[in-house]
């Protein structure tokens, strides 16, 4: 089992289609390419409720990944927390082999993030960006009466802006290109509808370096 | 919500066939713990409700407002008595800065807070004994000059700190401005003299007759007490430097009333007289000289318009009411007559700067006015008399040079009251009086026991925007309105002219109060959380409290909190809340990731296996 597997934790509704952006682009990305890649969606999580944790799935391989079944990560090497509180919530670092990255979107300091992450030995970086910042983003996700119609479904009916990271996935997907290289910048960017969050949020990651310890 | 992949810990496992409790059974809680799909945590903070910060001496107007409202009168009466010796006297005379700033003066009509005060202040008259008790005596003593509300509320609080307190007062009868500067139809002089009987129930000794700087000097002041408060006010009436202003029945407005209310008045007033000035006391002036027999009286003002006059405007109206007339841009040049007041010769006159603090530019370029008059009463302004006050504790302006905290230099005395707050530039009021009596008793405390004093620097937020709270819940109620006199009756007598509230009156009025801010056990909060998070004991003032392992920030409480004492503050802030939640959502081996061993061998297996 060679493959590097992206999960990226989010909240249900409000921000599924930033989760689903995020493996959905990598995963693109990836076979153009030339790898072998798979994008997946966690349906266990039940999503179809505001602000309920759901995981996003992602697979990228030189080879064939032969796990077509199994629709749960088990051992991510990369973790993106689409939401900084997640960061108290759950053990999202449970089965991440040594020198993993942990992605934050926040505008804390990694070095103040750092306390709040579960088996932190794990980690070969912590990055913190503030996406929500970068992408200029408009409206607080927790405001439920400020919510648009493209936050209303899991299944992407009903969602107005269909481009690929218009808002806030942007800048992390940038910072997971970047200090992870699972994909070429060069490649994913031509998918980016907010180009300018991708640009600036490679110049502005705060990426703690860290010496992972095997566990 | 689907079990499928939960991680039941021991302590939960029942023994029958796979149910697991409900959130609402005990301990059910512990296996859902929602808290960590917040990202905003609800927290309580009470702020500073804009009626509390407005009033000169922050009485805590909303805490007695609630009281009132739940019929606890005596607690509410024991409330107001921490910063404020006399309510039924500011209940009455008080030009109500609180009313003002009012929040509720936005949505409909402001609270009548004066009004509720005076309700408990009546309250506390009616007691045989007071609430309030001296403290243990600590054997130091303090002399306060001027017996003005700023000397009454020293006395007053220092009492209460166990100081021994000598009041020395000049005139024959103690109470300051509140017995010489304001009519007998607004504060009845028995109200003021059981005030002034809690102050000498409370140990304070009540020198009438003891002029400073005459039957006491500085010096002895300064050797018999500990410390010394100078609360003297402002006794001197100015003068408009006009000519002929010494001619008989020109008489000053301070003095006016003072003589009056002293009951030592040998006034005679004509039938025309002329009111000179556009504050208050002028209009106090003007009422009290229809009461002493006037027909008709007039008020000449240099400000342009009745709006520009720094009186209060519910004053202004119940002067127009009882038919006073007004005559603005003008300022009186002359006093005519042959050795008696027969006349006044007006100028056109206008403020050369801010209104009521600059010089004033008098065209006598135009034409002079004549008018008629019996009796001119000068009415525009006072200042101190400090003819006994070292120089050094002199300031240009006339009045005590004090430091920020009312403290002369290095020594042990103190000023309080109109006598230093002379050019705050805002009309002075007795409640600011009292504030600054009831704070330099605090600080003479701090220094006679030997603690650094230091100046208020905490940040107060106070609620003004009325977008803080939810005003879906507030209905609007009008007013409810104090009773008045008829004017054609009342300006022929003495009596009171606004009358009380009546218990259900006050109580319908509290009813009314916003609560700017602080928590007032509404219980809207605990009623709406949707996860039983919310927890009281009893049904009161702050005593909730949010089980942040259950609460799941779904931001309802802060919504429908309707005073706007819940905040969600960032999750991320606080330390604490760390829930690594065991699950549903835990990222335990689910059902797929139970199988992915086998389903990893499926491709080896033959097919008839499968």
């Amino acid at each position: 089992m060679i493959y590097t597997e992206l999960t990226v934790w989010t909240r249900g509704i409000i921000m599924d289609k930033e989760g689903r952006d995020i493996v959905n682009s990598v995963s693109a990305a990836a076979r153009l390419e030339g790898k072998f890649a798979q994008a997946m969606e966690n349906y266990v999580d039940n999503p179809d409720r505001t602000n309920a944790p759901t995981r996003k799935y992602c697979r990228v391989s030189d080879r064939v990944i032969e796990n077509a079944l199994t629709y749960e990560n088990e051992n991510p090497n990369i973790v993106v927390l689409v939401e900084g509180t997640m960061v108290k919530g759950w053990d999202y670092m449970r089965g991440m082999p040594p020198g993993g990255t942990l992605i934050i979107n926040t505008h804390y300091s990694p070095e103040y993030m750092i306390r709040f992450v579960p088996g932190r030995e794990r980690l070969s970086q912590l990055v913190c960006v503030d996406a929500a910042k970068l992408a200029d983003h408009k409206w607080l996700y927790y405001r439920l009466g400020e919510l648009g119609l493209d936050r209303l479904s899991t299944e992407g009916a009903a969602e107005r802006n269909k481009a690929i990271a218009p808002d806030i996935a942007a800048p992390l997907i940038a910072a997971v290109v970047k200090t992870t290289g699972i994909v070429q910048i060069e490649t994913i960017e031509p998918m980016i509808a907010n180009k300018k969050a991708f640009q600036a949020a490679l110049d502005e990651l705060h990426v703690m370096p860290l010496n992972a310890v095997a566990v | 919500m689907s079990t499928k992949g939960t991680r039941i810990p021991e302590r939960l496992m029942i023994t029958f066939a796979g149910i697991t409790p409900a959130p609402t059974q005990e301990k059910g809680q512990d296996l859902f713990p929602t808290g960590n799909w917040r990202s905003i945590r609800p927290v309580y903070r009470d702020k500073l409700p804009p009626c509390n910060n407005a009033c000169g001496t922050n009485e805590k107007i909303q805490g007695y407002l609630d009281l009132v409202k739940r019929g606890k009168y005596l607690d509410a009466y024991a409330l107001i008595k921490e910063d404020m010796p006399f309510p039924s006297v500011t209940g009455r005379v008080c030009y109500h800065p609180c009313e003002q700033a009012c929040n509720r003066g936005k949505y409909d009509e402001a609270i009548s807070i004066r009004a509720v005060e005076r309700f408990l202040g009546d309250l506390g008259q009616s007691l045989k004994q007071d609430v309030v008790k001296a403290g243990p005596p600590n054997g130091k003593k303090v002399a306060i000059v001027g017996s003005g509300p700023a000397g009454h509320s020293a006395a007053y609080q220092l009492a209460r700190l166990g100081y021994a307190v000598t009041i020395l007062e000049k005139s024959p009868k103690a109470g300051g401005l509140n017995r010489g500067g304001i009519p007998v139809w607004v504060l009845p002089p028995k109200i003021l003299d059981r005030e002034i009987e809690r102050l000498v129930e409370l140990g304070v000794t009540i020198k009438t007759g003891v002029e400073v700087g005459k039957d006491i000097t500085w010096d002895d002041l300064k050797k018999n007490y500990d410390a010394c408060v100078l609360a003297v006010g402002l006794t001197e009436p100015n003068s408009v430097r006009a000519e002929g202003e010494n001619k008989e029945g020109v008489i000053y407005g301070l003095p006016f009333l003072r003589d009056i209310g002293m009951g030592t008045s040998k006034v005679k007033l004509g039938r025309r007289v002329v009111v000179i000035g556009g504050g208050n006391t002028a209009i106090d002036c003007a009422r009290e000289a229809l009461r002493q027999g006037a027909v008709e009286v007039t008020m000449i003002t240099v400000e342009a318009n009745s709006d520009e006059m720094p009186a209060s405007p519910e004053d202004l109206h119940d002067m127009l009411e009882e038919g006073v007339e007004l005559r603005h841009g003008r300022a009186m040049t002359a006093v005519l007559g042959n050795g008696k007041v027969e006349a006044i010769q007006l100028h056109p006159a206008r403020f050369a700067g801010a209104i009521n603090a600059s010089p004033i530019n008098i065209d006598r370029s135009a034409a002079a006015e004549r008018f008629e008059a019996d009796n001119v009463i000068i009415a525009v302004g006072q200042r101190a008399s400090l003819g006994w006050l070292p120089d050094e504790f002199k300031n240009e302006r006339g009045t005590i040079k004090s430091d920020k905290f009312g403290r002369l230099g290095n020594t042990n005395f103190f000023a309080a009251g109109d006598v230093v707050q002379l050019g705050a530039g805002q009309p002075l009021m007795v409640v600011n009086a009292v504030g600054d009596g009831k704070r330099v008793a605090f600080n003479l405390d701090k220094v006679l026991r030997g603690e650094p004093l230091q100046p208020r620097t905490v940040p107060v937020d106070v609620l003004f925007d009325l977008n803080r709270m939810n005003m879906t819940y507030f209905p609007h109620f009008q007013r409810v309105q104090q009773t008045l006199l008829p004017p054609t009756s009342r300006k022929k007598t003495s009596n009171e002219v606004i009358q009380g509230f009546s218990q259900q009156q006050a109580v319908d009025e509290a009813g009314r109060c916003f609560s700017c801010g602080t928590c007032n056990a509404c219980d809207n909060c605990y009623l709406v959380c949707p996860e039983p998070c919310i927890v009281r004991g009893a049904r009161s003032n702050g005593l909730y409290k949010i089980l942040v392992d259950y609460c799941k920030g779904c931001r309802v409480c802060i919504e429908e909190c309707p005073t706007g004492c819940l905040e969600g503050v960032p999750e991320l802030d606080f330390d604490s809340g760390v829930v690594r939640m065991d699950t549903a959502f835990a990222i335990t081996p689910g059902l797929h990731g139970r199988q992915a061993e086998q389903l990893r061998q499926l491709a080896q297996q033959t097919p008839k296996n499968i």
